[in-house]
């Protein structure tokens, strides 16, 4: 394997880096709480925290000492809100301030709570990411076919769902893995979100068909201006930011709390279920702090591919139509470990070879040969367009709850130089030009011979002294 | 009388070998003289490479000598014209680096170390003495008298017409093609006058130099068989022409289609075709001529009119034929221009928008002429009697070249060198008559025209009576005339030179109040700045004119520049400084624009601004994307081009407009902010950026660079990311009516 020296070194920095830390950006968490004793109901969800390496902080938002940033760097690396009852955060946590949070690299999690209004800070930050919350910044999501009717027998806002399926086909399945058959996540008295339709956002956790968001507070026994109502409305969603920082909205908060950790809850139809949502907090928080569906570029490579030809590796100048190979190696991260990360099964990886527009957009395939259990390699073999000019090698691989991936590596593509075309022998339509070539020499020195050696005529002096 | 003095003189001027040596020096004072007259701007500013072209060529010759000759060959340039690249190598006219590099390693290899930028300013002016001695060579072809060769020379050295375009500094390729120039047409006399091979193939090795060095060979292409024709037309055809015409063709042609710019052109395009129609009409002539020789003169004229008549009928069914099929190319557009003045500003907007290619103003002459313009005609006469084939070269030249310098600024070029030998034949010959102290005595004169008279009668020229002056006041008189015309003449050239032509236009100088010069700086500061504070790569964006420069002194890739090869890259870039940010930024982002950079004269009342140029930017968009910009659209309902408050809405929404006064309204206070270029009011709220952020601001406010922020974070667009960070509050969209909008996965 011909990677680069400092390639490898980095890599094995990052790793270095890696083992200290339990998250791949960091370990340091702020919470914040309206007080500081309120921690003690999270306190098995704080607990696994902590036993996954995280240093907790503990704040209120009306602590003179708050403070996201010191010297411009970012003091924390992840943000944990619990509902807050005060209506702003105070100058600390503004929008603007969450924003550059986000921007440098810092991840979010934010739970919500249908008794307690969520505050005006929070409710822009989350407006500029693209998740709309219920007008009056309460609502509160109901659903009467599906409830715990052990502790919500009559108001019906303990929602009892299936742990939550991928949304798609191609993306792996991060959150229900693993549960039991009869685990049932509880959702109680939580608030439903609306999103936006960016492609950065997505739903971890839908509400049931049968489910619909109102406002407590109006006492009418009609839901007359509805805000959202199944599907539509997303109980725990996931942000992710062009730079990978991760911010995840939990409707409720209560979700978190001691007592809905392995619960027993009893179902409308009289089952009984343990509840999921000890490992779903677990898996929600991982991702949220960059421990699940982090990937990571160990190296890229491409080289040309030709028999003879130069063994540069990511040289910087190809020539038009020359064989080249594009090898790209991979890891993805769970928890502590780099593993090898492997594409799903509906998905592709593609390389694209562009020029203002892709030239080339070809899957990359799984090469053993370059791979191991940390990293797996994808390489991809072909023939570079017959067109000079500055080309992109480009991975632009982004799927929902993977790390953003967009790699670019430029090359530029020279044209053929004077002496790497075909000479002229070679080519057998130039035959016969080239025969006529040899026959206007011969024929040219043949006069020049015949010329010189035949000797004027007699009388040549005499009639060329006439004419002068 | 003062007779004694003088005939001592001119005593000492008649030894042959005295009058070489004289001759030497003269010539080595007048290239001297030419040298120094154009030394202005490295005294005034600095060793420094003017305007644009050079920058580029300076780069290139860097390249060449960096590197070495085969990778400048197959040179491929990937910091222009991004991201397409440029076959630098097989794009230019490499004569110009290849003779630098070839200075420099020359004098590198006699240990006299130099540096390249040295040889490249100097270049011009060095040459500009070789031109001034082949000026003398082909005006003695022309005249016995030595004289005018010499004023030839001195003309040609100080000639503002030439100058402009040969200053230290302006390293271009004209610097060593004027001289070609002159070279080629001499070794073409010779040829011609001697009927000789050797001189013609030397001509066409010239020739070869000559198209290896600037595009303007195809003068020459068109100028030698027009001469040739001429000289058919007038019967004088002989093998002396037939010779040196093949000789000339034959090698020249294979000669420049060495050059790979050229490549097939000579064989391919219309421009070209003059030459090898008139080696085939040699042939037929050749052939008829021997044909003649042959066969009795009756049948000779049968068989001359059915010849011409087939021959005729053949070719043009040829040409005709081998156009349509595309075999030869179209006339290609810069040569419409060269006809018809209105043609470019119709069909080529990038043709018509540089300044060199607009016709010719009157004043124009005269400035780069002076008192040459009028004895130009006197020359011209002067050859009519005369009136041997090297004559007829000059009147042809004469009359081709002064119509090209009529059409476009930029031939003023090729036609001062016959300005300055048909002026050097009308005033040597002037001199010569009123310089004669003798006073010729009638009856020797009844003599020896009588004498001649005798044996030669045929040739009216050699006819006419000896005249002479006889009055010794009527000769001082008129000498003395001609002496201050001629001091005048270099004291006009000694004054445009340093005026007009010595700027580097890369600084600009100004007069302060009290006198003393001023430097404006801007240009370097802010390709300085770009140089030392963004990475290597980061690609510019800006208007043509300014990428060789960009390329060249900031070292960084460039969309687009000088060499105009990709109209419609052009048009993109002009596209996107000519619509809304939001239509501009997808278009910077395909493109991997990093900063842009506009040229703004609007703090000091520089003209030269993109403002200025913006209609030309519009234009050539307009010209590839009718139904995204119209030109029409920047004008305000009465057909006014403004930037005040009565701008339209367009040209206040366009990315240069908002580039260009962007913060602007701050250096004043409110409401008062004008623009000194345009003398407009500008209005009280200036425009606000929301895709790009001001980088930097050169000192006078010449140059603004702007950076294009990356994608938003967070996935919104611009203009909501700006409004967040400016503190607006995001509005609640009020309840809409229709369905609501779900979100689908």
């Amino acid at each position: 394997m011909m990677r680069s020296p400092l390639l490898s070194f980095f890599a094995f920095l990052f790793a270095a880096l890696c083992v200290s830390a339990v998250s791949t950006t960091g370990n340091r968490v702020l919470a914040i709480l309206d007080d500081v004793a309120e921690k003690a109901i999270y306190s098995k969800f704080l607990g696994d925290l902590e036993g996954r390496g995280f240093q907790l902080t503990f704040e209120t938002p009306k602590s003179e000492s708050l403070a996201l940033f010191k010297l411009g760097e970012r003091v924390y690396d992840h943000v944990i809100f619990f509902p807050t009852k005060t209506k702003g955060l105070g100058p600390n946590l503004t929008p603007n301030i969450l924003v550059q949070f986000l921007n440098a690299n810092g991840n979010i999690l934010q739970t919500l709570s249908s008794g307690v209004s969520t505050p005006n800070s929070l409710v822009s930050f989350l407006s500029e990411v693209g998740i709309e919350l219920p007008v009056d910044r309460t609502g509160l999501v109901v659903d009467h076919f599906s409830y715990d009717t052990s502790s919500a027998a009559d108001s019906h806002d303990v929602l009892l769902l299936p742990p939550p399926a991928p949304i798609r086909s191609d993306i792996k399945n991060l959150f229900s893995a693993g549960a039991a058959k009869d685990q049932v996540l509880a959702f109680p008295r939580g608030v439903g979100a609306v999103l936006g339709s960016s492609e950065n956002l997505t739903p971890i956790l839908r509400a049931p068909r049968t489910a619909y968001s109102y406002n407590p507070k109006e006492q009418s026994e009609v839901v007359d201006d509805l805000f959202a109502a199944g599907q539509q409305l997303s109980l725990v969603s996931a942000f992710q930011a062009l730079n990978s920082a991760r911010l995840v909205l939990l409707g409720s908060a209560e979700l978190l709390q001691d007592k809905w950790f392995d619960a027993d809850v009893t179902k409308p139809d009289g089952t009984t279920h343990k509840t999921f949502n000890r490992e779903f907090a677990k898996r929600l928080s991982a991702w949220a702090f960059q421990e699940l569906g982090v990937l990571r570029v160990n190296w890229i490579e491409h080289r040309l591919n030709e028999v003879g030809g130069s063994n540069e590796t990511n040289p910087g100048i190809y020539r038009i139509k020359n064989d080249v190979k594009y090898t790209i190696s991979l890891s993805e991260y769970a928890y502590d470990k780099w593993s090898a990360f492997s594409v799903p099964k509906n998905d592709v990886l593609q390389l694209e070879f562009s020029m203002l527009s892709p030239f080339h957009r070809l899957p990359l395939k799984f090469d053993e040969s370059h791979s191991s259990p940390e990293a797996s390699a994808y390489s991809v073999s072909f023939k570079l367009p017959d067109q000079h000019g500055i080309f992109n090698f480009k991975v632009n691989y982004k799927r929902p709850l993977l790390s953003n991936m967009e790699e670019k590596n430029t090359v530029s593509v020279r044209h053929m130089a004077h002496d790497e075309w075909p000479r002229s022998f070679v080519i057998s339509g130039a035959w016969p030009w080239i025969a006529g070539i040899g026959a206007t020499v011969t024929g040219w020195i043949a006069f020049c011979a015949l010329w010189m050696y035949s000797a004027p005529p007699a009388d040549y002096k005499k009639e060329s002294k006439k004419t002068q | 009388m003062s007779a004694e003095p003088i005939q001592a003189l001119v005593d000492v001027g008649k030894g042959k070998t005295t009058r070489g040596v004289l001759r030497v020096i003269i010539l080595a004072l007048i290239a001297g003289a030419s040298i120094a007259s154009r030394l202005f701007s490295v005294i005034r500013f600095e060793s420094i490479i003017h305007e644009f072209d050079p920058w580029f060529n300076f780069r290139a010759t860097k390249y060449l000598v960096a590197n070495g000759f085969y990778n400048f060959w197959d040179w491929f340039d990937d910091r222009t014209w991004h991201p397409l690249g440029r076959v630098t190598g097989g794009t230019l006219y490499p004569g110009l680096m290849v003779t630098s590099g070839a200075i420099y390693h020359a004098l590198r290899t006699l240990t006299i170390p130099v540096d390249i930028r040295n040889v490249c300013v100097l270049l011009a002016p060095g040459f500009s003495g070789l031109t001034a001695i082949a000026a003398y060579l082909l005006t003695n072809e022309m005249t016995v008298h030595n004289s005018a060769g010499l004023l030839a020379a001195i003309f040609m050295g100080i000639a503002p017409g030439y100058i402009s375009r040969s200053v230290a500094g302006s390293y271009d390729n004209e610097a060593i093609a004027i001289f070609l120039l002159v070279f080629t047409f001499y070794l073409w006399i010779k040829a011609l006058k001697q009927g000789s091979m050797l001189w013609g193939a030397l001509c066409a090795l010239f020739y070869g130099y000559m198209v290896a060095s600037w595009g303007g060979y195809a003068f020459i292409t068109c100028l030698l068989p027009l001469h040739a024709f001429v000289l058919i037309c007038m019967g004088r055809y002989s093998t002396r022409l037939y010779v040196s015409y093949t000789t000339w063709y034959a090698l020249g042609t294979l000669a420049s289609m060495q050059i790979p710019f050229v490549g097939f052109l000579p064989v391919k395009t219309s421009e070209h075709m003059p030459a090898l129609g008139i080696f085939g009409f040699l042939q037929l002539l050749a052939f008829l001529d021997y044909v003649r020789s042959a066969i009795p003169s009756r049948q000779f004229q049968t068989f001359l009119w059915l010849f011409a008549g087939g021959t005729f009928a053949i070719g043009l069914a040829g040409l005709v034929v081998a156009t349509s099929a595309g075999i030869i190319a179209p006339w290609s557009g810069r040569f419409y221009s060269l006809w018809d003045t209105g043609y470019a500003k119709i069909h080529i907007p990038i043709i018509a928008s540089v300044s060199e290619h607009q016709p010719t103003a009157w004043p124009a002459f005269f400035f780069d002429l002076n008192m040459l313009v009028y004895l130009f005609p006197v020359g011209v006469y002067l050859c009519f009697q005369k009136l041997h084939d090297e004559h007829v070269f000059i009147i042809v030249y004469a009359v081709f070249g002064s119509y090209f310098a009529g059409v476009m600024v930029r031939l003023m070029l090729t036609l001062t060198p016959v300005v300055c030998i048909a002026g050097a034949i009308a005033v040597s010959s002037l001199l010569d008559t009123y310089l004669d102290a003798r006073s010729p005595k009638p009856e020797e004169q009844v003599a020896e025209s009588s004498e001649k008279k005798a044996p030669k009668s045929g040739l009216k020229s050699t006819d006419k009576p000896l005249v002479g002056i006889y009055g010794l006041w009527s000769k001082s008189a008129v000498v003395a005339a001609m002496g201050v015309y001629l001091l005048l003449f270099v004291m006009h050239c000694t004054w445009v030179t340093s005026n007009a032509y010595s700027s580097p236009s890369v600084v600009l100088a100004s007069r302060m109040p009290d006198g003393s010069q001023h430097i404006i700086d801007d240009y370097r500061e802010a390709y300085q700045w770009l140089r030392q504070n963004t990475k290597e790569d980061a690609k510019v964006m800006s208007w043509w004119d300014y990428g060789y420069q960009i390329g060249g002194m900031a070292d960084r890739p460039t969309l687009v520049d000088n060499n105009t090869w990709n109209n419609t890259h052009i048009a993109t870039v002009g596209k996107a400084m000519s619509s809304r940010e939001e239509v501009s930024y997808p278009i910077m982002r395909q493109h991997e624009v990093d900063y842009v950079l506009v040229v703004f004269g609007g703090l000091l009342g520089y003209s030269g601004d993109d403002i200025n140029k913006f209609l030309w930017m519009v234009r050539i968009a307009e010209g590839i994307w009718p139904d995204e910009v119209s030109e029409r659209a920047f004008f305000t309902p009465r057909g006014e081009y403004k930037v005040d408050a009565e701008a339209t809405e367009t040209m206040k929404n366009s990315l240069m407009y908002k580039m260009s006064y962007y913060n602007f309204n701050n250096l004043f206070p409110p409401g008062q902010a004008i623009d000194r270029m345009r003398q407009a009011r500008l209005p009280e709220v200036g425009p606000t950026l929301s895709t790009m952020e001001e980088a930097f601001t050169s000192e006078n406010w010449i140059i603004r660079i702007y950076k294009v922020k990356d994608l938003d974070n967070l996935g919104r667009d611009h203009i909501s990311a700006a409004a967040f960070d400016r503190g607006l509050k995001k509005k609640r969209a009020p309840k809409k009516k229709g369905p609501r909008v779900l979100r689908v996965d």
